[in-house]
């Protein structure tokens, strides 16, 4: 109880040295640039127009029977989200080298800060999402995408989906401190994981054996739970919603136990 | 209060021999010989032990090398030690380094907030210090231009400006009084003669035998990572400075 009680201190106390952490990521990503924190908005609607006509006009991709340009947005928006997040995290704590250096600052900051920095990010892009879901009810995408109030269970999920990404950067970055090979593979299991993840296709197209082991994919498990609600209007089962909090708690416990553990050792390997 | 026991900090030198693929297969035809693992063994501190009353100001000699920036970061807690123990008691501010976590592309003002949060201030407190930290530093013209573009004094100027404005329980200082040009130095000096007369704590770090024996009311003697000499000041320094002399 009390190393709970000592945790949120801790955090209350490195609160605004976060807050300073992701403001300046902010400041210096937009710097000299004329639209300035509007490209965070720009930048995703325009990803997404580029995406839905490449893969819904010219690759001629659908998932029968739903509006294949929701399911994809939907899908692209959380990967990123993950894919970012989760590269950035795994460099934070290197990148900050000279500050921990220096002074002492928890290390946990770091990876911490960048996925929330991420984070706001993904929030504006909801914002475009939400608008394309809207534009259903015009006729965009055939079919029209009903808002309803399982869309309450999305925070939920996205904040699922915040934990297990969290826990992959604590593990990473914690990594990659000792073996900065890392940084390079982590860039190809990326590319792979995004492939093996159904983003842009349906998991009804791949042979059986693979569908059966596509259940041990977390992103899987997030993004089908999102679309089954935006896409299909349906609750996802208690059961699903259980597995996903479990995956999002687990992943960051096995991230932080890992980080924790040698957090110490960090300053002689920079 | 600041208490050392019997502190060891060992350094692995093994860790910055780059180990690669390249020189893994190198080594397959060059057949070296395994060189002594003892050997990569560094002991930056071995067994130092001193404690630092409440109110004393202590200071740390020794030649370079001799383990006292190490021994301010093991107490400031940038590292742990290998063995032993440091018990604080009371908020640290430590200016190790100055201006750490500066950004060249964020302008004074923000590096001032920025460097401030990772000095472990409050945003309560740096908005009631902002004007006092500004006009230290005299740069008020300059405040909205980004870091990068100021000369080193400038950034020097700032970052001790942030560094210096709060009246901490325990301060350690490494050397750092000669920043700026001669108005700065005398006005930094006279800053930090106050902030250590001020009745906190100070571990106090210098080259210069006359600052320390105007400050200090005790000096450590540090050689090779060991406590060669801790007790009156004049004596330790005249010592010291005997035996660099010979």
């Amino acid at each position: 109880m009390t190393k709970t009680k000592a945790i949120f201190s801790n955090f209350k106390r490195y609160w605004f040295l976060m807050t300073q952490l992701i403001s300046r990521d902010f400041k210096v990503k937009y710097k000299r640039s004329v639209l300035g924190i509007l490209w965070s908005l720009l930048n995703p609607i325009l990803t997404m127009a580029v995406m839905a006509v490449v893969f819904s006009q010219m690759f001629r991709f659908k998932v029968e029977g739903v509006n294949y340009i929701v399911y994809l947005m939907t899908g692209i928006i959380m990967f990123n989200y993950f894919s970012q997040a989760s590269n950035m995290a795994m460099t934070s704590v290197v990148e900050n080298f000279p500050l921990i250096n220096k002074v002492y600052i928890p290390k946990y900051i770091f990876p911490i800060a960048k996925c929330l920095f991420i984070g706001i990010d993904f929030l504006l892009t909801l914002i475009p999402w939400l608008i394309i879901i809207a534009l259903s009810y015009l006729g965009l995408g055939d079919y029209t995408c009903h808002f309803n109030w399982y869309y309450l269970l999305l925070p939920y999920i996205f904040f699922c989906m915040f934990l297990f990404t969290l826990g992959i950067g604590f593990f990473l970055s914690c990594v990659s401190v000792f073996l900065r090979d890392v940084w390079h593979i982590y860039g190809i299991v990326l590319t792979l994981w995004n492939y093996l993840t159904p983003v842009f296709y349906s998991i009804e197209i791949l042979p059986a054996k693979l569908q059966t082991l596509m259940h041990f994919n977390p992103m899987y498990q997030f993004l089908t739970a999102a679309r089954s609600i935006v896409v299909y209007g349906q609750r996802p089962s208690f059961t699903t919603l259980g597995i996903l909090g479990l995956i999002g708690v687990v992943t960051l416990a096995i991230g932080a136990f890992v980080f924790k553990k040698k957090q110490d050792k960090f300053i002689y390997y920079v | 209060m600041i208490k050392i026991e019997n502190v060891s900090m060992k350094f692995n030198l093994e860790i910055e021999k780059d180990f690669s693929m390249k020189q893994a297969f190198v080594d397959l035809f060059t057949k070296k010989k395994k060189k002594n693992k003892k050997n990569d063994d560094f002991w930056a501190l071995k067994n130092v032990s001193f404690t630092v009353d409440k109110g004393e100001v202590v200071g740390l000699i020794g030649s370079n090398g001799a383990g006292k920036s190490t021994l301010l970061k093991v107490v400031s807690g940038v590292m742990k030690p290998t063995s032993g123990k440091v018990t604080v008691q009371g908020v640290i501010s430590p200016m190790i380094e100055l201006g750490a976590g500066f950004d060249g592309n964020l302008t004074a003002r923000e590096n001032i907030y920025l460097n401030g949060a990772i000095l472990g201030y409050s945003k309560k407190f740096l908005d009631s210090k902002f004007e006092e930290i500004v006009d230290f530093s005299e740069l008020k013209d300059f405040l909205d231009v980004p870091v990068k573009n100021f000369s080193s004094g400038m950034t020097a100027k700032l970052a001790f400006s942030i560094a210096t404005v709060v009246n901490p329980e325990i301060l350690i200082v490494d050397e750092i009084l000669s920043v700026g040009d001669i108005k700065f130095q005398e006005k930094s000096k006279h800053k930090m003669m106050e902030m250590i007369k001020g009745g906190t704590t100070v571990l106090y770090v210098s080259h210069s035998l006359d600052s320390i024996k105007d400050l200090c009311t005790k000096v450590v003697w540090l050689e090779h990572g060991k406590v060669v000499k801790i007790g009156d000041t004049e004596k330790v320094c005249d010592a010291y400075y005997k035996d660099q002399m010979k």
